[in-house]
């Protein structure tokens, strides 16, 4: 009988077939799918951004491991609509407006969906008033800004003046990219910053009340 | 002002040769946005008059990006702000009217090493030359006048790599196909020294090569040191032999953290690191202990720091990492990436002030 165990290893050493067969034989032996994803799945996911964070592996290893979870939810995800379980928080995320570069969002929302978030991605060149409104729509915990360019770090402003303006008292706002500092972070008045992918699985979850 | 001695090849060559210079060798990059706001705030020129407030010693002859359908452009949708086009790269990209900015990238028409094999190998290698011959050499004879250090640009194997087939096919595939990157990446510099060796045979001698290759972000490099190694870096070896084999030095441009691989760059034959961005990392005052005896370094002043417009901030900036670099005689002032629009012209003036004041040996 397949462990969860091995799931977990398969996904943070990203073997894509093998995270697929685990999760099938897994699912064969009536294990529920909530289990699978936040025992099975989740703890690969969390290995992956801890290696990620030490530079034990980079991006290429965190790519292939995301894409593997990536198949085994597809797998799971209809099951667990099904059942009406939904994921316990909320991340809108987006490249803030006057900015279209999106692989450091993209590797941002893989991270998140891998440890368990619904993450609704609104894309790049996102306005600040449509932050607030998907904001509004999805009851969202967390929203996640990101920017590449200084020259659009005044947009990540203005973005996050409007969120905290809206007085959004369940919804916390965290920004990241290259040029963002934690210190630009706490002067524009975003509740968190992370520096890099995993890391800022550790900051969401601090953010939304769970511990990392 | 204090008085010159060198020409500014002269001095660009002592810096690589640790001997000793007048003052350090200085250029800078600036947001197109930046240099419009200087024109509303009194600059009456282009980014040329402020490289020459600034007396760049550097003159670039070409720039050598290697597409396989020179010249492609086609519009497929547009709104106000933003235009989608097919490019000569075969992708689909964003791009914003009028305005500077990375584009988005939709997809990528090299998505497969079939589509590599059949198409885009084929097209690369039966491209034309796409580098303006006789303006590098129009260039050269004038920058030669004016004394100043002139090199060839263009990009490298892993930039081109994200360009032609994304960067989640780029980087996925370095693990799970190899040789397919390692071909692209031969059959890309293959086809740059190409281009180069058709402008050196007009007669020109440039005195260096500036690849670009923006391999790192602010936490590491994207790949692994050892999968660099294994797959990009003996490209990296190839350009620097090339140049070495015609006498000219080498800089390497990388944004991000790259310190990881400092020592693999200087086992290829990379002379120099630029721009050395400071909110990644990148210190001069470290780097010049540990690497300032092997690696030249080109850059490192913050440009958050000039965004703040605070002259104090700014003069501590430069006054500090000018005095650990210079003790190497191995350091080029640029800023640590391109110069923001929040930089007013005033301050930039200043900047060029600060950089006259303590950027003499």
């Amino acid at each position: 009988m397949p462990q969860l165990s091995d799931l977990t290893a398969a996904v943070a050493e990203g073997k894509r077939a093998d995270t697929v067969r685990l999760t099938e034989e897994l699912i064969a032996e009536s294990i529920d799918p909530s289990v699978i994803v936040e025992q099975g799945l989740v703890p690969g996911m969390a290995i992956v951004g801890e290696k990620f964070k030490n530079n034990e592996i980079f991006v290429p290893e965190m790519l292939i491991a995301a894409r593997a979870m990536k198949e085994a939810l597809k797998l799971l995800e209809p099951m667990l609509a099904a059942a009406g379980v939904k994921p316990k928080y909320t991340v809108v995320v987006g490249t803030v407006q006057g900015d279209l570069h999106d692989i450091g969002k993209n590797l941002i929302s893989m991270m998140w969906k891998g440890a368990g978030f619904a993450v609704v991605d609104l894309g790049t060149n996102v306005a600040p008033q449509q932050y607030l409104d998907a904001a509004k729509e999805h009851n969202a915990n967390l929203v996640g800004l990101s920017a590449l360019l200084t020259t659009t770090m005044p947009a990540m402003k203005e973005t996050v003046a409007l969120l905290k303006a809206a007085g959004l008292s369940n919804t916390k706002i965290m920004v990241g990219g290259a040029p963002i500092t934690q210190a630009f972070a706490d002067d524009i008045g975003a509740d968190g910053y992370a520096s890099d992918a995993g890391t800022a699985v550790d900051v969401a979850k601090t953010l939304v009340g769970e511990a990392a | 002002m204090t008085k010159l001695s060198m020409t500014g090849c002269e001095r660009v060559n002592r810096m690589f040769a640790r001997q000793d210079q007048d003052r350090i060798p200085r250029h800078d990059s600036f947001w197109p946005e930046t240099l419009t706001r200087w024109q509303g705030e009194g600059l009456n020129g282009d980014h040329h008059d402020v490289l020459r407030l600034l007396e760049s010693d550097f003159e670039t002859l070409c720039w050598s990006w290697p597409a396989p359908f020179p010249d492609h452009r086609e519009v497929l949708d547009q709104d106000h702000e933003t235009e989608t086009i097919r490019d000569a790269w075969g992708g689909v990209t964003r791009v914003w009217k009028g305005r500077s900015g990375t584009p988005e990238h939709i997809s990528f028409g090299c998505d497969s090493r079939d589509a590599w094999e059949k198409i885009y190998r084929p097209a690369m290698l039966a491209a034309p030359i796409q580098i303006d011959l006789d303006i590098g050499l129009a260039r050269f004879r004038e920058a030669r006048q004016l004394g100043k250090w002139t090199h060839l640009t263009g990009v490298e194997g892993f930039e081109a790599l994200r360009r032609l087939i994304g960067d989640e096919t780029c980087l996925i595939s370095m693990i799970e196909d190899p040789e397919w990157i390692r071909d692209i990446v031969n059959v890309h510099t293959e086809i740059v020294l190409r281009s180069y060796d058709a402008l050196l045979a007009k007669g020109i001698a440039p005195d260096g090569l500036w690849i670009y290759g923006d391999m790192a972000y602010n936490h590491s490099t994207m790949c692994s040191p050892a999968m660099y190694r294994d797959l990009v870096w003996p490209a990296h070896k190839r350009l620097a032999d090339w140049a070495h084999a015609h006498n000219m030095h080498v800089i390497y441009h990388t944004d991000g953290r790259a310190t990881g691989v400092l020592d693999l760059f200087v086992e290829a034959g990379i002379e120099c690191i630029q721009p050395m961005e400071a909110k990644a990392a990148m210190n001069v005052c470290e780097i010049a202990k540990s690497h300032g005896d092997k690696l030249a370094m080109f850059g490192n002043i913050d440009v958050m720091k000039m965004g703040t417009n605070d002259l104090d901030i700014i003069e501590e900036e430069i006054s500090t990492k000018f005095a650990a670099a210079m003790a190497t005689k191995g350091y080029a002032y640029h800023s640590d990436h391109s110069v923001p629009p929040q930089v007013t012209w005033p301050t930039y003036k200043a900047i060029v002030g600060f950089v006259e004041r303590y950027g003499y040996y």
